[in-house]
C-alpha cells in the first residue's frame, strides 16, 4: 500500500515536473481562474447581500426598532422608554421617529410619499443620511416650515423612478403637503439626499416640533430606532430590552432585511445557480486536462502495465496530478482574490441600485469552494485515467 | 538482482515454460483470423531462443501470449506446475512485474524519467528499499554499459542506448525470463551487434534465459534454439548456431 502511494507519488512528480512546462503553467492558471470566478461570484453576491443589510441598517430602522404595541398606533411615553433603552451597555443611539404617508404636490405634479420626523442630533447617532445631502443641507432641530427629500421625490436628479416625481423641485421652492390626518401644510425644500438606497431615497424628513405640532401630541412615536456597538449581536439586546420590562414590538433588522430582500433572495439562486455551472466547467476542464494527458500517453500508459505495474498505482498517480493542478489553482486563486480582487474592490467598489457593493469574502464560502473544486478534480481525473486502463495492454501499446 | 541470476546456471535443464496447444484466434467482426495455432512446445531455463517466421507468422502473438500481454483463446502455460494462463489480472500483473523481463521494439521508456529512474521503477514498485533499488539499477545500468548515462534522459540518448536501458529495466527484478519483440528492428548494424551480443552474455554468463523474436536470418549466429513459425503453426528447427545444416525436430 505505501509502495503503490510511494511510486504512485513518484510518477506524478515526475509528470508535473518534467513534463511540458507551458501546459503545467496553462492547467495551472486555468484552474485559479475557475477558483476566482468561483469564489468571486459567491463572493460579489455576498456584498450585494451585506450593502442591502448595511443600508438597512444606516439608513432606514437601526440595528433594532422598536414598534407601537399591536392595537396601538403609537409607542408612548417615548422619553421615559429612551432612558430605559439607554440604560443598556452597548447602544450608541437612539432616534424617535413618527411616521406618516402624505400627498405631496408641486405645480401640476403630485406623489404620495411617508414623511419620517426626526430629531436631528439623535438621527445623527443611528442614521448616516446626514453624510449623503447632494444638494442644499441637512435638518436642523428649530425647522419647522422646512423639508428635506430623498433624491426620488423632487425629479431632476436621477432617481430610479424619475416618472413618479415632482418633476424638478429646486431647493428653496414650495411644496405642499397632505397629511393622512388631513392636515395640510407648505414646506420650503431645504436639501436632497441620496443614500444610494431607493427604499431610503423615497423618504422625506421633517423636523420632531413640526410634526407634533402637526399631529397636536407630543411624547410618543412610530418607530423608534437603535444603533449597537456591533453588528449580529440584535438578539442579545432585545432579550436585555425586554427584561427591562418593554411591551412594546421589538423587531431587530434582519426582519425589516427580509422585506426588502426579495431581491437578494433570487441573487442567493443565481449565486447558487452560477457555483454550480462554474464547478461543473471546473470538472470538466480537468477532465480534459488530464484525458488529453492520457491518451497522449497511452503507449506509456500500456508499456508500465505491460512490465507490471498495477493499474491502481496508475489511476493514483493521475489523481495526485488533478489534485496538483486543483491545489495550486487554489492557492493562486486566493492569492488574486485576498491581494489583487479583495483590495482593488474596497479601492473601486461597485455602484448597484442597493448602493456600493464590494466583495464579502466569506471563509465557510472559500472553504467550500475549495473542497468543491477538489472533489471535482478527484472525479475528472479519475474518470479519464480508469478509462485509460480499460482497454488492453495490447491496444494501448500498439493500438492507433 | 541481477548478481543472483547466476544461480540459474545450475538447474539448466529444467523446463521453464510448458506451453501446451496454444491458439490465438483474432476475430474482427466476423472474420476471425487464426494467428497462432494449437502451438506446444518447452522452454528450457538457461536457453536463448529467437522465434523466427515471415511478416505475419504469429511471432509476436507467441511472444505476447508467453508474456501474459494477451490472452489465448485456449491452450495453456505451465511455470513450476501451475498454469498461468488461470491466475487473475492482478496476479498476471504481479507475475509480469516480478519474473518476466520486456524490450520492445520502440524504446518503451518514461520520457520524464533519467535512464536510473526507468530502470529501478519496477523495484520500487515490488517495494525494495531506496538504497537498494539505487545500487541494483546503477548496477544494471553497468551491466549494459551505460555506467556513464545514469542520468540522462531517453531524448539524451540514443537508440541503441536506450533499448540498453530497457533491457537494464528488465533485468532489475531478477526474472526467470527476458521476453524481446524485434528489439534491433529500429537500430543501426553496430547497435544491433551490441544488443545482440549484450543478450548472448547475459545469457551464457548469468544463465538468463531469453527468448526473442527477430526476422533477420543473421540473429540465428547469436541464439542456442530457433523457434520457426509459419502461419501460426510451429517448425521447430534445432542446430548450433552458424552451423546451417538445421534439423527438424518436434517437442
Ligand atoms: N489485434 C489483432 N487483430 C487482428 N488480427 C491480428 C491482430 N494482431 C495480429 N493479427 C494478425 O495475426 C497474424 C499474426 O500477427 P503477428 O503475430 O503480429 O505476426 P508477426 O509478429 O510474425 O509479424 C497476422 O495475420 C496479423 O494480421
Ligand atoms: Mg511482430
Amino acid at each position: 500500500m505505501l509502495t503503490d502511494l510511494n511510486l504512485s507519488l513518484f510518477l506524478a512528480y515526475k509528470s508535473i515536473t518534467k513534463g511540458n512546462k507551458g501546459t503545467l503553467v496553462l492547467t495551472i492558471f486555468i484552474m485559479s481562474l475557475i477558483f476566482v470566478n468561483l469564489v468571486f461570484t459567491a463572493s460579489i453576491f455576498l456584498g450585494l447581500g451585506n450593502t442591502v443589510n448595511n443600508q438597512v441598517i444606516n439608513t432606514l430602522y437601526g440595528n433594532i426598532a422598536v414598534e407601537p404595541k399591536k392595537d396601538e398606533k403609537y409607542i408612548s411615553d417615548v422619553h421615559s422608554l429612551e432612558q430605559k433603552i439607554n440604560s443598556v451597555p452597548g447602544v450608541t443611539g437612539i432616534s424617535s421617529q413618527y411616521v406618516i404617508g402624505a400627498a405631496f404636490s408641486y405645480k401640476d405634479k403630485s406623489g404620495a410619499w411617508a414623511i419620517r420626523s426626526i430629531n436631528p442630533d439623535d438621527e445623527k447617532t443611528v442614521t448616516i443620511i446626514h453624510n449623503f445631502m447632494i444638494d442644499g443641507e441637512y435638518l436642523s432641530k428649530l425647522d419647522t416650515d422646512e423639508i428635506i427629500l430623498g433624491k426620488e421625490i423632487p425629479g431632476g436628479y436621477g432617481g430610479d423612478l424619475e416618472h413618479l416625481s415632482l418633476g424638478g423641485v429646486k431647493i428653496g421652492e414650495s411644496v405642499d403637503v397632505l397629511f393622512n390626518n388631513g392636515v395640510k401644510r407648505s414646506y420650503r425644500v431645504k436639501g436632497v439626499f441620496d443614500v444610494n438606497f431607493q427604499q431610503s431615497n423615497n423618504l422625506a424628513y421633517i423636523s420632531q416640533n413640526e410634526m407634533e405640532s402637526v399631529l397636536g401630541f407630543n411624547d410618543k412615536a412610530s418607530l423608534i430606532l437603535i444603533k449597537t456597538g456591533e453588528t449580529g449581536n440584535e438578539e442579545i439586546y432585545i432579550k436585555k430590552f425586554l427584561e427591562l420590562g418593554i411591551k412594546e414590538e421589538i423587531k431587530p433588522w434582519t426582519v425589516y432585511a427580509a422585506m426588502v430582500k426579495n431581491i437578494t433572495k433570487s441573487f442567493d439562486m443565481i449565486a447558487l445557480l452560477i457555483a454550480v455551472i462554474g464547478l461543473f466547467v471546473a470538472s470538466v476542464t480537468i477532465f480534459i486536462i488530464i484525458y488529453v494527458n492520457t491518451i497522449s500517453k497511452r503507449r506509456q500508459i500500456g508499456i508500465l502495465r505491460a512490465i507490471g505495474i498495477k493499474e491502481n498505482i496508475i489511476i493514483q498517480s493521475y489523481i495526485f496530478q488533478a489534485m496538483f493542478y486543483a491545489i495550486s489553482g487554489t492557492i493562486i486563486g486566493l492569492f488574486i482574490m485576498f491581494f489583487i480582487l479583495e483590495p482593488w474592490f474596497i479601492e473601486h467598489p461597485l455602484k448597484f441600485p442597493v448602493g456600493y457593493v464590494s466583495l464579502l469574502i466569506v471563509p465557510e464560502k472559500v472553504s467550500i469552494n475549495t473542497i468543491s473544486l477538489i472533489a471535482a478534480a478527484l472525479a475528472a481525473g479519475l474518470i479519464p485515467s480508469w478509462m485509460a486502463v480499460r482497454e488492453t495492454i495490447l491496444e494501448a501499446i500498439w493500438g492507433d | 538482482m541481477v548478481d543472483d541470476l547466476t544461480s540459474n546456471i545450475g538447474n539448466k535443464n529444467e523446463i521453464l515454460l510448458g506451453i501446451r496447444n496454444l491458439t490465438r484466434i483474432y476475430t474482427m467482426g466476423k472474420v476471425r483470423v487464426p494467428a497462432l495455432n494449437n502451438v506446444t512446445f518447452n522452454i528450457k531455463r538457461g536457453e536463448f531462443a529467437a522465434i523466427m517466421g515471415k511478416s505475419g507468422s504469429g511471432k509476436s502473438t507467441l511472444l505476447h501470449q508467453l508474456g501474459l500481454l494477451d490472452i489465448p483463446t485456449s491452450g495453456e502455460i505451465n511455470i513450476g506446475g501451475i498454469d498461468i494462463l488461470k491466475l487473475s489480472e492482478s496476479q498476471k500483473a504481479k507475475f509480469r512485474l516480478e519474473r518476466f523481463g520486456y524490450v520492445f521494439q520502440e524504446y518503451a521508456l518514461l520520457p520524464e524519467l533519467t535512464a536510473l529512474e526507468n530502470v529501478f521503477l519496477p523495484a520500487m514498485a515490488r517495494g525494495r528499499k531506496k538504497e537498494d533499488y539505487l545500487k541494483t539499477g546503477t548496477k544494471a545500468l553497468e551491466q549494459v554499459g551505460l555506467g556513464a548515462r545514469l542520468h540522462h534522459r531517453p531524448r539524451e540518448m540514443s537508440g541503441g542506448e536506450q533499448q540498453r536501458v530497457a533491457i537494464a529495466r528488465a533485468l532489475i527484478n531478477d526474472p526467470d525470463i527476458l521476453f524481446a519483440d524485434e528489439p534491433t528492428a529500429n537500430l543501426d548494424s553496430s547497435s544491433t551487434r551490441q544488443i545482440l551480443e549484450l543478450f548472448q552474455k547475459l545469457n551464457r554468463e548469468l544463465g538468463l534465459t531469453v527468448l526473442m523474436v527477430t526476422h533477420e536470418p543473421e540473429d540465428r549466429k547469436y541464439v542456442s534454439r530457433v523457434i520457426w513459425l509459419k502461419d501460426g503453426e510451429l517448425v521447430e528447427k534445432e542446430g548450433i548456431p552458424g552451423a546451417g545444416n538445421l534439423q527438424i525436430a518436434k517437442d
